[in-house]
C-alpha cells in the first residue's frame, strides 16, 4: 500500500502525461465518436443524423477506393519495411570501422521532417530531371512516369516509405545484439552453416521483436502515407490512385467541411486497424509457442 | 580415441599475450584439467583447440592430424560452455540433436542417438521441455548430452560447473568423473577452481600468465609444487610462506625453527622462502613459537586459525573439537618433512 504522500507524488508526476492524454487524445476521440453521428460544417451547429454518415460511406465509391488503396499500401509497405529493417540490422549490428556512419545514414531519413522529405521525393521522382529516372535510364531500365501513371504512383508512395525505417532498424539491431555469441560459436563447432543458423537460430530468436514491429508498423503505415499523398501525388493520378484513408478524411473534413462524415470515416479506419491487428494477433498466437523464450 | 597436442602455441590479442608457447600433450581417453586464475590463458587454449580463435604461432594436433588451419566444424570436437549455450527456443531433444541435424543426419537416426545420449547423462525424462523450464543442473546435463551425441574425438569443457550452486557443483563433479570413466573420451576441462582440478583430473596443467607452470598428477601438483605460484594456488587456505634464514645451525622461517637445518648445500647459498601448508602447522600449548589467535573460521569439522606470531601472520587448520578461542596464545611448529623450499627471487621449487 502506498503512503498518502507517495501517492500524491506519483499523481503529480503523472499529471502532465495524463492531462495531455485527456486533452489531446481522449477528448478528441470522444468528440469524434459524437461527431460521427452528426452533420457538421463548422458554420451551423451539429445536427444529429444517426448512422446516416456510415450508410453514405458504405455507398461512397471514393471511400472504398481509399480503403483499397490503404490496404494495398499496408500489404506491400509493412513487409518490405520490416525486411529492410531486418537487413539493415543484420548488416550493422556488429562493431566495425565506420559502423556509426552507416547506422546514422540508416536512421537519418526517419528524422527528416515529413514535408521536407516529401518535397525531396517530388524531385527524385521527377520524370525528366529526377535522379531516379536518370539513373534508371543510364542502366537501361524502365523509366516510369512516377507521378502520372496510377500504378507507378502507388509504388512511389511505397518506395518513399521504405527509407523511414530507422526505428524498426534500431530495435531489430538491439535484439540481434542481445543474442549470445556463444550460440553461434556452438553452431560453428557443430557444423551448422550460416544459412542454417539464420533460419534455425537468428530468425526465431528475433521473431518476437519482429512481430511486435509488425503490429506497430501496421498501425503506423495506415496513417503514415498522408503527407506523401498530399504533397507528392496529391491523391492522384486521377481519379484517386493514391487517395488513402487519411487523405480521404482530410479532404472531407477540411476541404469539403463535412466534419461529421470525416469523423465517421475516421472511426471506420480505427475499427479496420483494430480488426487487422486482431487478425495478426490470432495468427501469431498460433505460432507463439515456437517463439516464446 | 584421439589425443590433443598443443605444440608451441602462442596467442596474442592485439598487444596482450594470452599464451606464450604452450606445449601440452593430452593423451587419448585422458581427462586433462587446465587450471589457473583468470587471465592465465586456460580458456584461450580451449578456444584455440576448438578453432574458435586462430593461433598466432605454433600448431594444434588432434589424433596426430594438424588441425591448426581446420575450421571448427571439421575438427570433430564438441564444447560445453559455462553458460551452457542452449538454444532457448528449441526443446531439449532439438538442442541435443542440433549438431546432427545441422549435418543432415536423418531424423530417425538423430532421434535414436539423442535418446541414447540423454539416457547416458540422465536427462531422458525431459526431452520435450525447453531450457527455461529446467534447473541449472538439468541444463548442464543437456549441454553434456549435446557434447556426447556426436561422439567427437575431443570434448572441450569451459568451466561447465561454475554456474551451479556449491552443493550441486560437488555432485555434478563426481557425476562428470563417473561419466568419463564410463564413456571414456579425451576431455580437456578448464576451471579456475583448484579443488575441482585436483579431484577431477587424470592430470592437471597449472597455467599462469599464458605459461604452463606445472603438469602432473593431482597428487604431484599438491605434494611437489614446481614453484611458489603453484604452491600458493593449490590448497585452501593457501600455503604460508616465510623468508628463511640460516642461523647457528638451524633454519628459521617466520615462527618456525627447523633444527637441525636442512643441508645448506642442497638449497645453495641463496635467499630462500619456506612454505608450510595450514594443515601442517602444528598447534599445541607447549611446543614451538608463541602465536596469537586473531580470528577463527569454524567450517564444520575443521577450523582455520588466523594467527600472528613474531609480527608475521599465518593460517593453521585444526580439528574443530580441539580449537583454541580467539585471543588465546598458542604455540606453533612444523616438521621439516612438510616444509617446501623456494628460491626467493625466481620462486622456483627447491627439492
Amino acid at each position: 500500500m502506498l503512503r498518502r504522500t507517495e501517492r500524491r507524488e506519483y499523481a503529480v508526476m503523472l499529471a502532465p502525461y495524463v492531462l495531455g492524454l485527456a486533452a489531446l487524445i481522449a477528448f478528441p476521440a470522444v468528440i469524434t465518436f459524437g461527431l460521427a453521428l452528426t452533420e457538421y460544417d463548422l458554420i451551423r451547429s451539429p445536427e444529429f443524423i444517426g448512422l446516416d454518415n456510415f450508410r453514405e460511406l458504405w455507398e461512397d465509391e471514393i471511400f472504398w477506393t481509399a480503403m483499397r488503396n490503404s490496404l494495398m499500401f499496408i500489404l506491400f509497405a509493412v513487409p518490405l519495411r520490416l525486411l529492410g529493417a531486418l537487413i539493415l540490422s543484420l548488416l550493422l549490428w556488429k562493431r566495425f570501422r565506420g559502423v556509426a556512419a552507416y547506422r546514422t545514414s540508416g536512421y537519418l531519413p526517419t528524422v527528416v521532417p515529413d514535408v521536407a522529405y516529401a518535397l525531396l521525393w517530388l524531385w527524385i521522382f521527377n520524370p525528366l530531371y529526377g535522379p531516379l529516372n536518370l539513373a534508371l535510364e543510364a542502366i537501361g531500365g524502365p523509366t516510369p512516369s512516377w507521378l502520372t501513371d496510377p500504378r507507378a504512383a502507388q509504388w512511389a508512395v511505397i518506395i518513399m516509405s521504405l527509407f523511414t525505417i530507422g526505428e524498426g532498424f534500431i530495435v531489430a539491431m538491439a535484439t540481434r545484439q542481445g543474442v549470445p555469441g556463444e550460440l553461434y560459436e556452438l553452431g560453428d563447432i557443430e557444423g551448422a552453416r550460416p544459412t542454417y543458423m539464420f533460419w534455425r537460430l537468428t530468425l526465431p530468436l528475433m521473431a518476437p521483436t519482429l512481430l511486435l514491429l509488425m503490429f506497430r508498423d501496421t498501425i503506423f503505415s495506415f496513417q503514415a502515407n498522408f503527407v506523401p499523398a498530399l504533397i507528392v501525388t496529391e491523391g492522384g493520378p486521377a481519379p484517386y490512385a493514391t487517395t488513402y484513408l487519411p487523405l480521404f478524411i482530410y479532404r472531407n473534413g477540411f476541404e469539403y467541411l463535412r466534419y461529421g462524415y470525416a469523423a465517421a470515416a475516421t472511426l471506420t479506419m480505427f475499427l479496420i486497424t483494430a480488426v487487422i491487428i486482431y487478425v495478426q494477433y490470432l495468427i501469431v498466437k498460433r505460432w507463439r509457442r515456437a517463439f516464446v523464450v | 580415441m584421439a589425443g590433443l597436442r598443443f605444440a608451441g602455441v602462442r596467442k596474442d590479442y592485439g598487444s596482450v599475450r594470452a599464451l606464450r608457447g604452450l606445449d601440452l600433450d593430452v593423451e587419448p581417453d585422458e581427462l586433462m584439467v587446465l587450471v589457473g586464475p583468470s587471465g592465465s590463458g586456460k580458456s584461450s587454449a580451449l578456444r584455440l583447440a576448438a578453432g574458435l580463435e586462430d593461433v598466432t604461432e605454433g600448431s594444434i594436433h588432434i589424433g596426430g592430424r594438424d588441425v591448426t588451419d581446420v575450421p571448427p566444424a571439421d575438427r570433430n570436437v564438441s564444447m560445453v560452455f559455462q553458460s551452457y549455450a542452449l538454444f532457448p527456443h528449441l526443446t531439449v531433444a532439438e538442442n541435443i540433436g542440433f549438431g546432427l541435424r545441422a549435418r543432415r543426419v536423418p531424423r530417425g537416426e538423430t532421434r535414436a542417438k539423442v535418446e541414447s545420449a540423454a539416457k547416458t547423462v540422465g536427462c531422458g525424462e525431459f526431452l520435450e521441455r525447453r531450457p527455461h523450464e529446467l534447473s541449472g543442473g538439468e541444463r548442464q546435463r543437456v549441454a553434456l548430452a549435446r557434447a556426447l551425441v556426436r561422439e567427437p574425438d575431443v570434448f572441450l569443457l569451459d568451466e561447465p560447473l561454475s554456474n551451479l550452486d556449491a552443493q550441486l557443483r560437488v555432485y555434478m563433479r563426481a557425476e562428470l568423473k563417473e561419466l568419463h570413466q564410463r564413456v571414456g573420451g579425451t576431455m580437456v576441462y578448464v576451471t579456475h577452481d583448484q579443488v575441482e582440478a585436483l579431484t577431477l583430473g587424470d592430470r592437471v596443467a597449472v597455467l599462469r600468465d599464458g605459461e604452463l607452470q606445472q603438469l602432473g598428477l593431482p597428487d604431484e601438483i599438491y605434494r611437489r609444487p614446481a614453484n611458489r605460484f603453484v604452491a600458493r594456488f593449490v590448497g585452501s587456505p593457501a600455503m604460508n610462506l616465510f623468508r628463511g634464514r640460516f642461523e647457528d645451525g638451524v633454519l628459521r622461517a617466520g615462527p618456525f625453527v627447523f633444527s637441525p637445518a636442512p643441508e645448506e648445500r642442497r638449497l645453495g647459498r641463496r635467499e630462500i622462502e619456506v612454505g608450510v601448508r595450514p594443515e601442517h602447522v602444528r598447534v599445541t600449548r607447549s611446543r614451538g613459537e608463541r602465536a596469537h589467535v586473531q580470528v577463527l573460521e569454524v567450517a564444520g569439522s575443521e577450523t582455520f586459525l588466523h594467527l600472528v606470531a613474531d609480527g608475521e601472520s599465518l593460517i593453521a587448520r585444526v580439528p574443530s573439537h580441539r580449537r583454541p578461542e580467539a585471543g588465546d596464545t598458542v604455540r606453533v611448529s612444523a616438521d621439516l618433512a612438510h616444509a617446501y623450499f623456494f628460491d626467493a627471487t625466481t620462486g622456483e621449487g627447491l627439492g
